[in-house]
């Protein structure tokens, strides 16, 4: 007897829960707020998710200024749209959503760094929170919370310094006007990481784009826009772009004079092996020389292919490690990349970063 | 043109031996099974007497102990003989080359020659030719059937093979060792040729590449793209030593260890589409490249002759 009174209750409340759900009577205005108590029922489940699948992510060093300053690069452009920024509040249609998307400097506090991480990169189901643009990027993610540990210290100043913001940008419009187009808006979100002059910034948070030749700025951008380069950071900002726009981005940073050389850097004896790498290779381990399709002068070297003397070591380091790990593949000629990088031991590519950091930087147009 | 791979059509003095010594186990085998088949006719339907003499000890003795005894020492012998006869040593003026097994491709270097070349060996009809076989990386197998037997390149050991060939001709020599993926596809061709035609053939090798100077376009290019980081072509700044020799790789009549005819039209598929003709294989893929760049390298390829 029980059994069927129970299986009746059962079909009662499914049936039930139907009809009120077709009735249409609960309001899913975001304009109401949650029923009281609701929200801390929702916290609480949502707290105890992000804990429990952030175990056993391990933290890298965070302490490390490009990490810093690309996270701050990205929060600009990605986050403070909705979170607000120290000195610039969220807009008053941001905080008509429910959830409201919080203030971080005071929440970020709350999580650890590895739950922060696990929240940029994941995002937060009906919050509004999206899941980071490229999953294959760690390493992004990581930035962007290296730099979310540090927002709740940073002053606007600060602020305003790290990612860049301050008056150079209004140079931007004046040059780009006199490049007949509306490159102005792009190229200041361009500039916020890659300056104005496309050197980057000496911390080596971002690539130089001064030594690249318009050919493959111009397929780099296209790649990012497609989808077949993973970027969570360079994605959104592609998408944005129409193909004009990209050839005359392309265009005026290959047209910059490159930043004098970088002083070398680091360990003597990794820099000696990574110059062997750089210009002999490895050929019993079938280690091409870099410079066989990197020339230093880039009228021996295919348009396509990237100059590397002079890059910031920290980057060229970073995606030779993409290609290795098959993360950056997706393009024909990321894939001949990825053939030679898989060969290379993580030494290697300390080692071969390191050299090419140091050569001096030539200029990719005439 | 005629090629061929086949131990039963020898061209070489190793490979008429070993014909030999095949065809007298097959015949030997053929007479002894024969024979074996017709004393059991004999055993079952044959008159007494017969049934008694095939039942008598001594017929066991000789025919189950002394008959295989004799048979299988002689064999042996022969055998002996024969290998023995191959272990010969090098003559002064033979010619030494050397090959070593790459997956998935064969080097070939003409010993004190400055001549390096690859996936073909180019030998003198009648004068004894000596190869130093190695490896770069995993156990191979060197096997021209219609000149010698196989012998085995392992890394880290040299092994020396010792040939002479005695029909001029075009042979098919193949891996006979699996080697990971593409093992079958690591062939190669022995040409021998008449001693004139020979060193003829030998004294153009040493020649840096001739580039027509309708193909400097596609010389511009094969630098620009990196093949030169791999490959080399004597005369050129393309001094790579990863992959093979290309100084005149127009006049080798296969491509890419005998997979590929060599054509213009090959050259092409191949720098664009190698991972599916020869999974694997150590040469990135350039899907980068335009069907007119493809065309221009297969072109300046194609005229290394």
């Amino acid at each position: 007897m029980g059994a069927i009174w129970l299986a009746i209750f059962m079909a009662a409340v499914v049936i039930g829960g139907f009809l009120f759900a077709w009735s249409g009577l609960y309001s899913v205005a975001a304009s109401r707020g949650h029923w009281p108590g609701f929200s801390l029922i929702l916290e609480f489940g949502m707290r105890s998710s992000v804990r429990t699948h952030a175990l056993g992510i391990e933290i890298p060093n965070l302490e490390v200024p490009a990490l810093i300053e690309r996270g701050a690069g990205h929060f600009q452009g990605g986050c403070a749209p909705c979170h607000g920024a120290p000195g610039q509040p969220a807009s008053p249609i941001v905080r008509a959503m429910l959830p409201v998307p919080p203030d971080l400097g005071a929440t970020v506090p709350t999580w650890k760094a590895n739950e922060l991480f696990w929240i940029v990169k994941h995002g937060l189901k009906y919050t509004g929170m999206p899941a980071w643009a490229a999953q294959q990027r760690d390493d992004e993610v990581w930035a962007v919370v290296a730099f979310l540990q540090r927002l709740p210290q940073t002053s606007t100043a600060e602020y305003r310094a790290l990612a860049n913001l301050e008056p150079r940008q209004q140079e931007v419009p004046i040059r780009s006007l006199a490049q007949g187009g509306p490159v102005g808006t792009s190229l200041a979100a361009c500039s916020r990481c890659h300056g104005l002059d496309g050197a980057g910034r000496a911390s080596g948070a971002f690539p130089r784009l001064d030594i690249q030749t318009t050919d493959y700025l111009f397929m780099q951008l296209a790649a990012y826009a497609e989808g077949t380069r993973h970027s969570g950071i360079m994605q959104p900002v592609a998408t944005e772009l129409e193909e004009a726009e990209m050839r005359r981005l392309a265009d005026y940073y290959s047209s910059q004079r490159p930043a004098p050389k970088q002083e070398p850097i680091g360990d003597e004896a990794l820099r000696t092996m990574g110059e062997s790498l750089a210009t002999v290779g490895l050929p019993d381990q079938g280690i091409p020389p870099c410079m066989s399709c990197h020339a230093e002068d880039a009228a021996a070297r295919d348009p396509l292919y990237p100059a590397l003397a002079g890059q910031y070591a920290g980057y060229t380091s970073q995606q030779l490690e993409l290609f290795k790990t098959g993360r950056r593949r997706a393009t024909p000629a990321a894939e001949i990349m990825s053939v030679i990088a898989e060969r290379l031991t993580s030494e290697h590519i300390k080692a071969v970063s390191l050299y090419l950091a140091g050569l001096p930087a030539a200029r990719a147009a005439p | 043109m005629e090629m061929q791979q086949s131990a039963l059509s020898p061209a070489g003095a190793d490979a008429e031996g070993i014909a030999t010594l095949s065809w007298i186990m097959f015949g030997g085998g053929a007479i002894i099974f024969l024979g074996v088949l017709l004393l059991t006719i004999c055993a079952y339907w044959g008159g007494d007497t017969l049934r008694r003499r095939l039942a008598s000890d001594e017929f066991v003795f000789l025919g189950g102990i002394v008959f295989p005894t004799v048979t299988l020492v002689a064999l042996l012998i022969y055998g002996l003989m024969l290998t023995g006869a191959r272990v010969m040593a090098t003559e002064a003026d033979a010619l030494r080359i050397e090959v070593t097994g790459e997956q998935w491709w064969w080097r070939v270097g003409y010993t004190g020659q400055g001549v390096v070349t690859a996936n073909e060996i180019r030998i003198p009809l009648g004068r004894q030719v000596e190869i130093k076989l190695s490896s770069a990386d995993v156990i191979h197998s060197f096997w021209a059937p219609n000149l010698a037997g196989k012998v085995d390149m392992i890394p880290g050991v040299v092994n020396l093979i010792r040939l002479r060939a005695r029909k001029a001709g075009t042979y098919r020599g193949q891996c006979a060792e699996y080697c990971g993926g593409p093992h079958a596809l690591m062939a190669f061709h022995v040409i021998v040729l008449e001693p004139a035609e020979f060193d003829d053939w030998l004294a153009k090798q040493r020649q840096p590449a001739s580039v027509p100077s309708a193909s400097k376009q596609g010389e511009k290019l094969f630098m620009s793209v990196g093949c030169r980081a791999c490959h080399s072509i004597r005369g050129t700044s393309a001094a790579g030593v990863i992959g093979p020799d290309l100084t005149h790789v127009g006049g080798r009549i296969s491509i890419a260890a005998a997979t590929l005819p060599n054509t213009a039209e090959s050259f092409s598929r191949w720098i664009r589409d190698n991972q599916h003709i020869k999974p694997n294989n150590r040469m990135p893929p350039f899907g980068i490249l335009s069907d007119r760049d493809l065309a221009m390298l297969g072109a300046y390829l194609e005229g290394l002759q």
